[in-house]
């Protein structure tokens, strides 16, 4: 395992810079993307399934 | 004989009051504790065993980590003299019930994964993705880590329980076989008892300590990774 990593070691730009795997801050930006991602998910099937009761009754 | 094997995992009453409790708190009566600086024999072994295990265990951790260290040194104990004090012929072992595992696991994982997030937000979530994953594997490999996450307290409490309760039926089938065999070939039972039984005993004295062993160093190292 690697000693203590510090952000400043790896140059990133653009997206990258806040969604890499390299970097402390990167890591912990992808981790809530992707938790971000999974409950935007899952309330959108919620609201499609309530906006059609007759797809569901079927 | 089916009925029997199971019997020694069924939780004593007494009149229809549970003695769990005196059983559970037995091995906390037995340790003493003294006064003096210097005491008898017993009880300077006993320090010896506890310090011993105190730079074991909280060796790796940093200060702060070291503030685990009564609950951990603790837990060791209590887990280690209770599985050893179960080895006893027809005594009850509180370790063999699941529910007193997950007791133990689940307050301390949740500790630890609690304190780390409220101590190191940042180096917390980070955790749930390892260092250098390529682009396609992030989503995947987050989700993966999450469930291993929830997993972790439900594999300490069943790796204990499973140990100790295979370790005992184990002991009751080949015991229950040597009895057998004794009237029908004595030196068949001798062989058996020798080379089985004996050495399955030695074995499970050795499996006590190490489960004991192996369920605090897993604290321990949840406790390290989510701290430091």
């Amino acid at each position: 395992m690697a000693g203590a990593e510090s952000d400043s070691q790896f140059q990133f730009t653009g997206i990258k810079k806040y969604l890499n795997s390299y970097t402390l801050t990167g890591r912990m930006n992808c981790v809530l993307a992707a938790y971000g991602g999974i409950a935007l998910l899952v309330l959108y099937s919620k609201l499609r399934s309530k906006k059609n009761p007759a797809v569901k009754a079927s | 004989m089916n009925e029997n094997l199971f019997a020694s995992f069924i939780t004593p009453t007494m009149m229809g009051l549970p003695v769990v409790i005196i059983i559970i708190m037995l091995p906390s009566m037995m340790l003493t504790s003294s006064n003096r600086l210097l005491s008898n024999r017993f009880h300077t072994f006993q320090q010896w065993v506890v310090k011993m295990i105190t730079k074991q265990m909280m060796s790796i951790h940093s200060p702060k980590g070291q503030t685990w260290c009564l609950m951990l040194v603790s837990l060791i104990i209590f887990i280690g003299s209770t599985n050893l004090l179960g080895l006893l012929p027809h005594t009850f072992t509180p370790t063999t019930q699941l529910s007193m595992n997950l007791g133990m696991a689940i307050p301390l994982w949740a500790g630890t994964v609690f304190l780390g997030f409220r101590h190191k937000m940042k180096s917390t979530l980070a955790h749930f993705l390892p260092q250098g994953t390529p682009i396609p594997l992030i989503p995947m490999l987050i989700i993966i880590e999450t469930i291993s996450l929830f997993i972790q307290p439900m594999a300490l409490a069943v790796r204990l329980t499973a140990n100790i309760t295979a370790g005992h039926l184990l002991m009751h089938l080949i015991g229950g076989a040597t009895l057998v065999l004794t009237s029908i070939s004595p030196p068949t039972a001798m062989i058996t008892f020798i080379s089985i039984l004996v050495l399955l005993t030695i074995l499970e004295f050795a499996v006590a300590l190490i489960q004991a062993y192996v369920f605090t160093l897993l604290v321990s190292l949840y406790l390290q990774i989510d701290n430091t």
